[in-house]
């Protein structure tokens, strides 16, 4: 912890998220002159890609290294924001931050003032269910992660990676640096589709990663199965083993390919959701993104649609931790200026530059990897959709076609599924995409208003001002 | 390294571990029972997000295990159900 004490002063700015976009955000803004509080829901700041233990060194990003300006700057760890507001409508324009403590203290409720606000959020993990994902032992690729660099705990003894992205090959590399075994990789796209796009992997530097992690795989001889997908679980009251088929290209598993593999742990992750729950609080403009889910929109500045909300990293479409990082400075920059100091940024005309072709590379590679429909063949009445309620994917499908439910909102009333402690946050792309009326901006912006994003004491909900959030 | 208690059992923990990764070190990937068909649950999101891996945290009932640190001292249990209605083990 560094800087002055989080009290009832404003600040000028507060940004929410300390992984690389807020890092960035923060120093950049701090570095004009800005004052700054950063929150954060996790113990230490670094985010997904930069976790690590509590007891490691503070994290740093690349080029953010004047410690004179990080003792400046206030960083809330453990505190989660639930909910945000707008106080003061005017010209000085007034945000209320109301946070939470850790789930240690969850009823230390606070309220902290700010002119603007970044948001730095960014994303987690967009499983897909499969029979037999309940198990234990069936865990996020991002989970597997977050374990691994968080404590230093293996995720299992012999894990199988799945679902479809080039995170998979990032995972797999994780489990094998730490010393523990992978199965089998099994992307259910042909990533060959890659091919198309080797100048601009070599263009944002992606080309050396990519290479590194094929090597790995092979150096352990894991074999990375295309096409594939993983159509069952098997276990009772733990992971056995995974049944894998081969898949057409809209993934429809072809008859006679099954195979059973042995493992005691299967990571799933079809891509990342990311976090809007407070631009959409707040109003701010949502767009469906190259892979299909929900970003905030910005401008050229990362200015959201209302007035002094900025956001930058996955929030804004998932873009990796480089981007997340480039934005974040520009999104500082722009919202020092906002408040008459000069940007901190030697060139800001090149980060730009560097922005748009790296945001254009994630955007051609959400297209390489699609997300596909043949994984609804897979689920049987029995296989839970929503982790929290239990709704099994038959009584999804009867609220379908005998109760006339066309979208997601309305199965979610008929069946509870997405009613429970996450929110939907798991499920609500697969109730999504198993009704008649799918994929709509409308559809998946609902489904992503929460007007409370974690649990608070009830008391603290009756204090939130839902009508500040209006534009006037 | 910590000295903790999990379901009555006392075991030491490495430094600086989230309450999931404690009990994934001892072997343990199910700490919960759901509410409706008491099926088993561990770490499913890692980071937070989806409330899999409640725990009883001293006494508290749905701690997410794997965003919480472990402090020494601490008193770890299994939860049936809701967490509320005496099922702690």
């Amino acid at each position: 912890m560094s800087g002055d004490p989080l009290d009832a002063t404003e600040r000028d700015v507060v940004v929410v998220g300390a992984g690389a976009a807020g890092m960035s955000a923060a120093y950049a803004a701090a570095r004009a002159g800005c004052t700054v509080t950063i929150i954060d829901a996790n113990p230490v700041a670094g985010g997904q890609y930069h976790r690590r233990r509590i007891d490691a060194a503070t994290y740093r990003p690349r080029g953010c290294d004047d410690e004179a300006v990080w003792r400046r700057i206030h960083i809330e760890s453990a505190t989660t924001v639930y909910a945000v507001e707008i106080i003061d409508h005017g010209t000085q324009r007034i945000f209320g931050v109301r946070t939470r403590g850790d789930d240690r203290h969850r009823r230390d409720v606070d309220l902290v003032r700010a002119r603007r606000l970044i948001i730095a959020t960014g994303a987690y993990d967009r499983p897909l269910p499969v029979p037999g994902w309940d198990l234990p032992g069936v865990m996020t690729g991002g989970g597997a992660q977050a374990l691994i660099k968080g404590s230093g705990v293996l995720p299992g003894n012999r894990v199988v990676v799945a679902g479809t992205g080039p995170f998979l090959l990032a995972v797999a590399q994780a489990i094998l640096e730490a010393g523990g075994s992978v199965a089998a990789v099994v992307e259910a796209n042909d990533p060959v589709a890659l091919r198309r796009h080797r100048s601009a992997l070599t263009n944002v530097g992606k080309a050396g990663e990519l290479a590194r992690f094929i090597t790995s795989l092979t150096r352990h001889r894991v074999p990375y199965l295309r096409r594939h997908r993983v159509t069952r679980v098997h276990g009772d009251t733990t992971v056995t083993g995974v049944t894998l088929a081969r898949v057409d290209a809209s993934w429809h598993a072809t008859p006679g390919t099954d195979r059973f593999i042995e493992a005691d742990t299967l990571t799933l992750g079809y891509g990342f959701t990311a976090q809007t729950d407070l631009p959409a609080q707040l109003g701010c403009t949502l767009q469906v993104s190259a892979d299909e889910g929900l970003a905030v929109t910005v401008d050229d500045d990362q200015a959201t649609s209302v007035t002094g909300v900025y956001a930058a990293g996955e929030s804004t479409g998932v873009g990796g931790v480089d981007l997340a990082g480039i934005e974040g400075l520009l999104a500082g920059a722009a919202v020092a200026r906002s408040l008459d100091h000069p940007s901190p940024l030697r060139d800001e005309p090149a980060l730009r530059r560097s922005r748009d072709r790296m945001r254009a590379f994630a955007d051609a590679l959400a297209t390489a990897f699609p997300l596909r429909s043949g994984w609804r063949d897979d689920l049987e009445d029995d296989t839970v959709v929503c982790r929290c309620e239990e709704v099994p994917a038959g009584r999804i499908r009867n609220a379908i076609t005998e109760l006339g439910a066309h979208d997601a909102r309305t199965v979610k009333l008929l069946t509870r599924a997405g009613m429970g402690w996450c929110q939907g946050r798991v499920c609500s792309l697969a109730v999504d995409r198993l009704c008649p009326r799918s994929a709509t901006l409308d559809g998946q912006a609902r489904a992503a208003t929460r007007p409370v994003a974690i649990p608070v004491p009830l008391g603290a909900v009756a204090d939130i001002n839902l009508q500040s959030r209006r534009e006037s | 390294m910590p000295e903790i208690i999990i379901d009555g059992r006392a075991v030491t923990v490495a430094d600086g571990v989230t309450v999931a990764a404690a009990l994934m070190s001892e072997g343990i990937r199910s700490w919960r029972t759901t509410r409706i068909a008491g099926n088993p649950r561990g770490v499913f999101c890692g980071m937070g997000v989806c409330f899999d891996c409640l725990v009883t945290l001293n006494g508290e009932p749905n701690v997410r295990a794997c965003i919480t640190p472990v402090e020494p001292g601490d008193v770890i249990d299994s939860q049936q159900g809701t967490g509320h209605d005496g099922g702690v083990s």
